[in-house]
Parts: structure tokens; sequence; C-alpha cells
């Protein structure tokens, strides 16, 4: 139960910071780079919850994700709905296996974690842009393409062990995480 | 790894491959359900974005207040106050008078709409408007401001839209050269930066020889984008192997479109 409200939590995290990312302007500095802060939420959900939970966690984030940043143009799509739900599906994997280290104290695993996907999502992105477009303007490669890659992880460098430390620390007590890293101890 | 957990873990995935598979009008209409949602967080968050904007200014008036009622201010000093807000309100007035005035000349019939949210996403350049389906708002139709084009709408839910702008490398225009037979295909740069956005015009002759300054407007063709809207102004020109390529300007400053169009019809 008190896993299921953590996901729970989580998800309606992640609708919020979807809308909250509309309003926080690219980062000049980084390229036009843009904040993307859901991997720090998913991650953390998929190293501290049991593996159906996680599972529900990559549909439900995945799909958020997918629909916030859709592009249909002339009646196609470049990145359709469902390709994050995989990419956090994979990345679920990985947390999932990391989890018992995660439980017995190594929370920077979750920041690697989280800005590993942080790059990985849009460099992945970018690989199937670049397919798509292959015929109309063959392959594309500029510095700011390398910024607007490595500029989320960057940033979730620094956010992920903020979030971890704070969601732990207001929900620590009554989660199972907390619980499950004392029966480790 | 559990049977079930990985029983579970293949469902997953093979449903993610399922969406993928989803037809373009799903994935809009799921795309337009989702906006729905979003819809009151978006619009609360743009008017508090606005309020912020606006607090220096009405934090300043209030100062300006409170000293009056402090130290009893001179007559004087009450009418330049007042002045400088009749100035604020003049220059308010004449940006509307401005947008009244394209919309009545115009030879389309518009909708008037504003920037709600911009460049959300990393690869695709767009804006989201506050104009969807009940005012009229369609997908592909045209976004201008009085001095030309904007982009195009792409998704439309209830009451928002999202717009491509035409510095995305997906919105490509037909478009012919001021004062010239030349035309050509007019697109955006797949990644550039939000602050000095290009554009290319592709597909003109080898011997255009395209001066800065020159004026890019559409040509009309395809269903999207009526003819004569200016597009941008040539910056530079370069001859390839077999064509010309022109670099442009666009004609709207995207750092600061904040009010802008969409046409519904015509009239």
């Amino acid at each position: 139960m008190r896993d299921a409200l953590i996901a729970m939590g989580l998800v309606v995290g992640t609708f919020l910071l979807l809308v909250l990312q509309e309003f926080i302007p690219p980062m000049g500095f980084l390229s036009d780079a843009r904040v993307n802060l859901i991997p720090v939420l998913f991650c953390y959900g998929a190293m501290i919850l049991p593996f159906p939970l996680m599972l529900v966690l990559a549909v439900a984030i995945g799909l958020m994700s997918d629909l916030a940043t859709l592009q249909v143009v002339g009646g196609s799509a470049e990145i359709g709905l469902g390709w994050s739900v995989l990419f956090y599906l994979f990345v679920g994997l990985i947390c999932q296996g990391l989890r018992p280290l995660v439980l017995r104290g190594h929370w920077e695993l979750h920041t690697l974690m989280s800005a590993s996907a942080a790059i990985s999502l849009p460099a992945l992105q970018f690989a199937m842009i670049t397919f798509r477009r292959m015929e109309a303007g063959g392959i594309f490669y500029s510095s700011d393409v390398t910024w607007k890659i490595l500029g989320p992880g960057i940033i979730t460098l620094f956010v992920a062990p903020v979030f971890w430390f704070a969601v732990t620390w207001v929900v620590g007590r009554s989660s199972g995480f907390q619980r499950m890293r004392e029966i480790e101890r | 790894m559990k049977k079930v957990n990985i029983i579970l873990a293949v469902i997953v995935g093979v449903l993610a491959i399922g969406l993928t598979m989803l037809g373009a009008g799903s994935m809009v209409g799921a795309q337009s359900g989702f906006l729905s949602w979003l819809s009151p967080f978006l619009k609360g968050g743009a008017a508090v974005q606005q309020g912020i904007g606006a607090m220096g200014q009405g934090l300043k008036t209030l100062d300006q207040l409170e000293a009056d009622h402090r130290r009893l201010v001179t007559e004087n000093m009450e009418l330049r106050a007042s002045n400088q807000i009749l100035r604020d309100l003049e220059i308010e007035n004449n940006r509307l008078r401005v947008a009244l005035d394209f919309r009545e000349r115009s030879l389309f019939r518009l909708v008037a709409t504003r920037v709600i949210t911009r460049d959300a996403s990393t690869w695709w350049n767009t804006i989201k408007i506050n104009r969807g389906f009940e005012d009229g708002v369609e997908a592909e139709s045209t976004v201008i401001t009085d001095i030309g084009i904007v982009g195009k709408t792409t998704t439309v839910s209830k009451n928002e839209a999202i717009v491509l702008l035409i510095t995305d490398e997906n919105c490509k225009i037909g478009a012919y050269v001021e004062g010239s037979r030349e035309k050509g295909i007019v697109s955006g740069v797949r990644v550039q930066n939000a602050m000095e956005p290009e554009l290319q015009m592709n597909f003109l002759s080898k011997n255009a020889n395209l001066q800065p300054g020159q004026k890019i407007y559409s040509q009309g063709v395809g269903a999207v984008f009526p003819s004569g809207l200016l597009v941008g102004t040539v910056k530079s020109f370069r001859q390839r192997e077999l064509d010309g390529q022109a670099i442009l300007t666009p004609a709207v400053d995207f750092s600061t479109l904040s009010d802008s169009f969409v046409i519904v019809g015509e009239k």
C-alpha cells in the first residue's frame, strides 16, 4: 500500500513537473539545452519500488513524456508514442538490478543513473530524428547538438542528490524503502 | 529475476511496441486529450509568469503611492505619476490598435492568440497558444503576426494548440523572392540557437545571386500557407554544386513573440 502511494505520488509529481518544465526557459549557457528532470523521479521510483510498480511507473511516465513532446507533422510522427515507455523500461530494469546496492546506502547510483538517462534520452531522440530525416537533410551535427544532449545530464547531476535526500527525508520513515534499509542492515 | 517479473516486463515491452505502431490520428487524439488535462495548469502558470513579469512595475507604483501618502506629495508629482501611467496606456493602446487594424484589413478571418509556453522540447521548435478547436482553430492552420509568418498548428485541443515554428526543419514553405522569378523551399535549421534563428531557402537556381535584405514571401503552394505572407529577408547566398541556397533571417522576432493570429478561413 505504501509503495503504491509512493508510485502514485511519483506519477502525479511527473505530471506537475511536465507542467513546470514548460515554463523553464532553455539554458542559454548550454546552447539552449532543456531541463529534463523526469529521469530523476523515475530512477528514484525504479530503485526503491518493487518490480511490478517499476513497470507501472515506466508505462505512466513514459506515456506522459511522449504525449508532452509528441510532434505529428504532415500526418506522421518522427518519434511516436511508446518509445519513452521502452526507454524507461530499459532504464528501470537496470535500476532494479542496482536496487540491492541502493538499499545498502549507495545513493550516488541514483544520481549516476538519472544523469545517464537524462543524457541517453535526448541522444536516442536525436539519433531517431537523424535517421528519419536522412533523405531530407542528411546527417547533421554541431556543438549545439552535444550540449543539448549533455545539458540535461549536467543539470541532473546537481538536482538528483538534492531530490534523493529531500524525498527520502520526507517520505523515508513511512516508506518501504526505509523499512527495507533497516532490514538490510 | 522471477518468472512472473520477466513475463510482466515482456507484456509491457509488447504494449509499448504496439503503441509505437499507432496511427497519426490516434496519437493526435491522445495528445489532444492530454493537452486538455494540462490546460488549466498551463494557463495558471502563464498567468503567474505574466504576473511575476509585471510585479516589478506594480511594486514601483505602490511604493510611489505609499510615498505619496506619507509625504503628501505636491500636485506636480501626482501629475507626473499620472502622466507616466498614461504613457504606458498609450503604448499598450498603440500595440492593440496595430493588432486590431491588422485583423480588420486582413483578407483572412483571424483568431487572436497569445503564447502560453514556448520551446518545451529539445529537438522541435514549437510554442503553445491559448486557442483550440472551440475557437475554430484546426490542425495545419497558418499562424501569423502583422509582420509575417510564425508557423503552423499541429495538435489542436479544446483550448490550446501546438504551433510548429518556421524555424523548425519540418516546417517547409514554398516561397518566392521579391522582385524576381526565383522560387525555393524555406525551412528551419535542425539545431540552432533560439536567440538568433535562421532559415534556409533551398532549390534556388545556381545563378540566383540574391542580395542581403531581399524579402521572401510565401508562394501559396500546398494547403497550409497562403501566398504573399512575409517569411523573412535574405542574409546571405551561396552557390552549391547543383543549386543555390540562401540563409534568411525570419521576419518575426520569436524571442519577443507574445501575440499572434491563426488564419481560420477567408473573409
